[in-house]
């Protein structure tokens, strides 16, 4: 075999077994970064009714976002995220309004999650959940 | 190809990269009898920058806090996806390196690399390696783990011995009059900025040193052994007709990188509970000490040695005085002669050494 080619070929494998050696080190440290699916969330969050009074508002966590569930007066329980369609501000609850304010530009939400007034171009999303006597389960 | 040309030649006009090539690669030349031993620096240089690449991905997940730590470091051993692999690496690592940092230490002085006129050179290296025992004392406090709490109470209990100012110092280094959190905070920040910050400055001064004095030639396989230099005048030692750094040189490091991650790695796949004792996973007490509580490896001949004497203080000044000795060591020894079988004295006090921290090592490890 000439010395050129002989060369080549050593190189080349040399390339070979660095380029793998690159990829199993690379590979753990990506695992190692890359958040985790279930970091900080719960897949169900579930309260006691009795504990949200009428007209009132209660913010917790929701894979990994920031939801509200609502008592409005005269109105039925609701669970949204509280995330704002417009550019991600959390949504804040007026009590004495029954809405939601956001705090950024200004957009308002309706007990319902609907778009009231502001540069939200869409509602709240709604979450789903299940109310079990005086339990309500969201998620 | 042709767009490589051309990004050359751009850069070429610019820098003079042809003329940069030339002066620190290929056209470097180094002794044509350099042995294996030459290539430990680089090895270092390789650890270092691992053990600051696996620090930085620990920083993602540990949190300095006293109440948070301990459950963190667990986080990352149990639940992060590879932590535990990210930190084996730094635990591993950090003992290696100061083994290496040793090994690399040895070789200078068996070859008599330390002598005129590169003093400054051994003087650099003996501040890195003060360096690298600090930043190996303060990382160990962060895990905040039963072993992390009491091996640091030990160590900075031992500056209480220095007279008048030994009970001030120790509530400096712990932020307070017992090590906890303050300690943690200081330590933390010593070990992620202030020390790798110091280790990264004076390697930069020990490679620049190494380069304007050139490379010693090895005192073996040359019949001319004693060193030309005559102490009259700067005179860069080049080695004409040597080896050059690039490719040679390098590939020759690269090799003895390649034999240290032999090594390491089989440590950390297979054998790094040596380095993590049974107290090493049970979270900080501050209330109850552990029975036969000790200093990592490379501080046990010191914690024997305090042992020893009955005064602390004197243990101390002992210690102080060794250390500095070999700090000190080119301007003691001041012979020409560099060869280590040429040498008598010097090889009766550095095997001499050697064994006797070693048989300290043993001692403290059984006491």
């Amino acid at each position: 075999m000439e010395i050129s080619s002989r060369r080549k070929f050593l190189t080349t494998c040399l390339g070979v077994i660095g380029v793998t050696g690159l990829g199993a080190a690379l590979y753990p440290l990506f695992r190692y970064l890359s958040p985790s699916k279930d970091a900080g969330t719960k897949q169900k969050v579930t309260f006691q009714l009795t504990e949200l009074a009428e007209g009132e508002a209660r913010y917790f966590q929701m894979d990994g976002k920031a939801s509200v569930l609502v008592k409005p007066k005269g109105g039925t329980v609701a669970a949204f995220s509280a995330v704002c369609t417009h550019l991600g501000c959390i949504v804040q609850w007026q009590k004495s309004q029954g809405q939601f304010l956001c705090p950024c530009h200004g957009g308002q939400f309706s007990a319902q999650g609907a778009v009231l007034g502001g540069p939200p171009p869409k509602p709240l999303e709604k979450l789903p959940f299940v109310v079990n006597g005086t339990t309500i389960t969201i998620g | 190809m042709f767009l490589f040309r051309k990004i050359h030649n751009w850069l070429n006009v610019r820098l003079g990269v042809d003329d940069l090539v030339e002066k620190q690669l290929t056209g470097y030349l180094l002794p044509a009898n350099i042995n294996r031993w030459y290539s430990l620096g680089s090895v270092l240089l390789f650890i270092f920058t691992l053990q600051v690449i696996s620090g930085v991905l620990l920083l993602v997940y540990y949190v300095p806090d006293a109440d948070k730590a301990f459950t963190s470091v667990n986080a990352i051993m149990n639940t992060v996806p590879y932590g535990w692999l990210i930190r084996l690496c730094h635990v591993v690592g950090s003992n290696m390196m100061v083994l290496v940092l040793i090994l690399h230490m040895l070789s200078v002085l068996f070859m008599g690399s330390y002598k005129r006129p590169r003093e400054l050179n051994w003087l650099s290296g003996f501040v890195i390696f003060t360096l690298v025992m600090a930043i190996s004392l303060t990382g160990y406090l962060l895990p905040w783990s039963q072993l992390s709490f009491w091996a640091t109470t030990v160590a900075t209990n031992s500056a209480g011995a220095i007279p008048f100012v030994g009970s001030y110092l120790v509530e400096f280094l712990r932020g307070g009059a017992l090590v906890g959190p303050y300690t943690l905070g200081r330590f933390f920040a010593l070990h992620v900025a202030v020390i790798p910050i110091g280790i990264v400055a004076i390697i930069g001064l020990h490679l620049f040193l190494l380069e304007r004095i050139g490379v010693s030639t090895p005192p073996f396989g040359l019949s001319d052994t004693k060193n030309p230099w005559k102490d009259d005048r700067f005179r860069h030692e080049d080695h004409p007709g040597g080896i050059p750094f690039f490719p040679n040189y390098l590939l020759s490091d690269m090799t003895s990188v390649a034999i240290y991650l032999v090594f390491f790695l089989l440590i950390l796949f297979f054998a790094s509970n040596i380095f993590l004792p049974k107290d090493a996973f049970i979270p900080a007490n501050p209330f109850q000490t552990p029975a036969h509580i000790k200093p990592e490896w490379y501080f046990l001949s010191n914690y024997q040695t305090l042992k020893i004497f009955p005064n602390e203080f004197i243990g101390l000044m002992v210690q102080g005085a060794g250390m500095t000795f070999l700090a000190l060591l080119p301007f003691i020894d001041r012979g020409p002669e560099r060869h280590p079988l040429k040498r008598p004295l010097f090889m009766v006090c550095a095997v001499g050494g050697i064994l006797l921290w070693i048989g300290l090592m043993i001692w403290g490890h059984y006491s």
